[in-house]
């Protein structure tokens, strides 16, 4: 198995360098990335264990496609326990870092323990060395990146790291690999700070090694031909990025805006994919082999960055009643330099803004910043960096919406679940992805199950928004094909064009194993049920934990097209656990875990 | 009268971003005085034949067609019409 990549195990304590082999079996039955590495995170790190402290452990996991031929096939996964949710933490991430790892023969690294002092591990093919970050610590993603390049004096290497954010513990922070780019979500930015790790800088010479070079040929020329054919890797990605979907999603209703508190937003197209394009994008950009290149590049006065992305218009635009773009892009590349999460940070100023608009928070304690009021731009800005920097009110805020509202005695204002804070789609309007979102194994997000698809996109079928009959099922399946996909080292944005059939095939062909897509989708379900155990095992409990927020539940949405409606989440969350093999209070039942060989 | 908004790729054929319509029959009626009014390119896109495409979403109100009888969607005064090309994201 050592030709498809080693497992490298760092102890950062002791700094002790081992080598592993990878399993045939738990290959086949988790993939590789978000699989495996959770596998390996529920067998070693036992229940209870302090998220930041040096029994967690961080794990940097491939799968068996990236860096190989298959199309968009650049990813990784960072598995850790989560210190925002005490959940399952697995957060997916492009760009160039992982395609390299897997180029300097490594399948995953797992670092353990705590470095006595700033460190930073370097991967030069099989030569390994943990390395002083005392001249790195403090610096922001950006200027780490270049003088941790410098320092290894290879400007061609890959740089992972985190920034302040991460470095002062924030439970938002990111860590960012190719700058800009971000394994976002649940705060495993502040594991990694927690074990002194600023980053680690990968370099690799070899060609990772594909089982079925043919097989492979001929699997890419058929996906390569729905990726080109197909409307939305083809021209809608391509063109507008994920912007394109602002207008859509307010046109339907479901925009979340100041807090939750509407879900539809007049000014909107003022902040859409189109405008975006018009008046601020220079260049696409795409991750490692990707044709579809739905990045954006931007530039905002003599600044230039990265991004935004939908999700990041919403939290720091619509969801804080903030309306121009130029506020929102600022806000977006200071995520990045600090290394926060874009999803998180917005959403929790948001939350800050209704606890400052209702009195909750007091004007002294802005000590002198903008007042946090919806709509208000310099708000936006000024408030990231103090989350980033994890200083003033800004140390609140840093701890997420949940933990700032409860610290205010007001934890109904909290946009969460499972104590993160949800993203871009209201759960009132769009019935499945609330489902989703309530029964995600890491809290509110939309890329577990992305439901938005079928319910607004009408893809692969159009289903309606607002009818909950089906929705149990197919929340479950696209969670289950997400969980596989994530697992692959594909983008999961492949599957607008792709299906299990094609990851199975791409599979075959790399690693020689007998995939095929119901052998796929079960994985997909394996690893779905391994994420279950463990957040059970942490003392997750279903009752209150599988909900979405009352707001939600109760609050029906105010005005816009989908005025009046609630989620029906109570009628759908029973079917789904009966649809998952799982008894009625949502835990997965002896027959189920033998069916997936998880017991 | 119906208000008619375009968005991304049915802007390049509507050269605008809204309009307003008569259209008090039908959706496919009010798409059909659309492309008398826009051409051919937006014909080809919102039809296939004499059946509303594939290739474009269209909600009345915020709910896509497909769920309130498709082309055959009777428009009221004061509806709003919102035309897409079929698009993605995350
Ligand atoms: S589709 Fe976008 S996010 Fe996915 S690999 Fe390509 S550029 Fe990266």
């Amino acid at each position: 198995m050592d030709k498809f990549g080693k497992v490298l195990r760092v102890n950062l304590t002791t700094g002790t360098i081992g080598i592993e082999s990878l399993c045939e079996k738990t290959m086949k039955e988790f993939i590789g990335g978000r699989g495996y590495a959770t596998k390996v995170l529920y067998d070693e790190v036992p229940a209870g264990t302090d998220p930041l402290s040096p029994q967690n452990k961080l794990i940097f996991a491939n799968g068996p496609l990236t860096g190989k031929g298959a199309p968009s096939a650049g990813r990784y996964m960072v598995v850790t326990k989560s210190p925002l949710t005490g959940c399952i933490a697995s957060s997916n991430s492009g760009g160039f870092w992982g395609a390299e790892l897997a180029r300097a023969g490594w399948f995953m690294v797992i670092l353990e323990g705590k470095a006595p002092k700033p460190t930073y591990l370097w991967i030069n093919d099989d030569k390994v060395e943990l390395r002083n970050a005392d001249a790195v610590w403090g610096k922001d993603s950006h200027a780490s990146t270049d003088a941790l390049l410098d320092d290894v004096g290879d400007s061609k290497a890959k740089v992972t790291c985190i920034g302040p954010a991460g470095e002062r513990l924030s439970k938002l922070a990111a860590i960012m690999n190719d700058k800009n780019r971000a394994a976002g979500r649940s705060g495993v930015g502040a594991v990694m700070g927690s074990k002194n790790l600023k980053a680690v800088v990968v370099k690799g010479s070899a060609r990772p090694y594909v089982e079925n070079q043919d097989e492979m040929k001929a699997v890419l020329a058929g996906a390569m031909e729905k990726l080109k054919t197909n409307p939305v890797t083809s021209q809608g990605l391509p063109t507008y990025g994920t912007a394109v979907l602002v207008n859509i999603i307010n046109q339907l209703g479901g925009y979340p805006k100041n807090n939750w508190q509407g879900a539809y937003f007049p000014e909107a197209d003022t902040q859409s994919g189109e405008t975006l394009a018009k008046d601020f994008l220079t260049k696409r950009y795409s991750c490692f082999g990707c044709p579809i290149g739905c990045g954006r590049v931007t530039r905002v006065g003599d600044r230039e960055g990265e991004g935004p992305e939908y999700e990041t218009i919403f939290a720091f635009g619509v969801c804080c009643g903030v309306e121009r773009l130029e506020p929102i892009i600022e806000a977006n590349y200071l995520c990045n330099e600090y290394g926060l999460d874009t999803i998180s940070a917005g959403v929790t100023i948001a939350a800050a803004m209704e606890l400052y608009e209702k009195g909750f928070i007091r004007k002294e304690e802005l000590e002198g910043g903008p007042e946090l009021r919806f709509g208000n731009e310099e708000a936006i800005t000024y408030w990231t960096k103090k989350m980033g920097l994890v200083e003033g009110l800004g140390r609140k805020l840093a701890e997420g919406s949940y933990r700032l509202c409860e610290m205010y005695g007001h934890p109904e204002f909290s946009m969460t679940v499972k104590k993160q804070e949800m993203p871009a789609y209201d759960g009132r309007a769009i019935q499945g992805i609330g489902l989703n979102y309530a029964t995600s194994n890491r809290g509110g997000c939309h890329v577990r199950g992305y439901t938005i698809s079928p319910e607004v996109l009408g893809l692969p079928e159009k289903l309606d928004p607002v009818d909950i009959s089906t929705k149990p099922t197919w929340v479950m399946i696209f969670q289950n094909l997400t969980a596989a996909i994530d697992a692959s080292g594909m983008c999961l944005f492949t599957s607008f064009a792709l299906g299990a059939d094609d990851y199975a095939a791409f599979l075959k062909a790399a690693t020689g194993l007998d995939f095929d897509g119901a052998a796929v989708l079960q994985a997909g379900d394996r690893i779905w049920n391994i994420e279950r155990m463990f957040n059970l095992r942490e003392g997750l409990d279903p009752t209150n934990a599988d909900t979405l927020p009352d707001r939600l539940l109760k609050e029906p949405i105010p005005d816009g097209p989908s005025k009046g409606m609630v989620s029906r989440l109570p009628e759908m969350l029973p079917e789904y656990y009966k649809a998952r093999g799982w008894d009625v209070k949502g835990l997965p039942t002896d027959t189920k875990l033998r069916e997936l060989a998880l017991k | 009268m119906i208000k008619v908004l375009f968005f991304a790729t049915i802007r390049d054929y509507t050269r605008e971003k809204e309009t307003v319509a008569e259209g008090s029959g039908t959706v496919g009626d009010l798409l059909l005085e659309l492309s008398d009014r826009y051409g051919g390119e937006f014909r080809d896109e919102a039809f296939d034949g004499d059946t509303i495409s594939d290739r474009v979403i269209v909600l009345v109100n915020g709910r896509h067609i497909a769920h309130t009888g498709g082309g055959e969607t009777r428009l009221s005064e004061g509806d709003t019409v919102a035309v897409f090309p079929i698009i993605g994201g995350g």
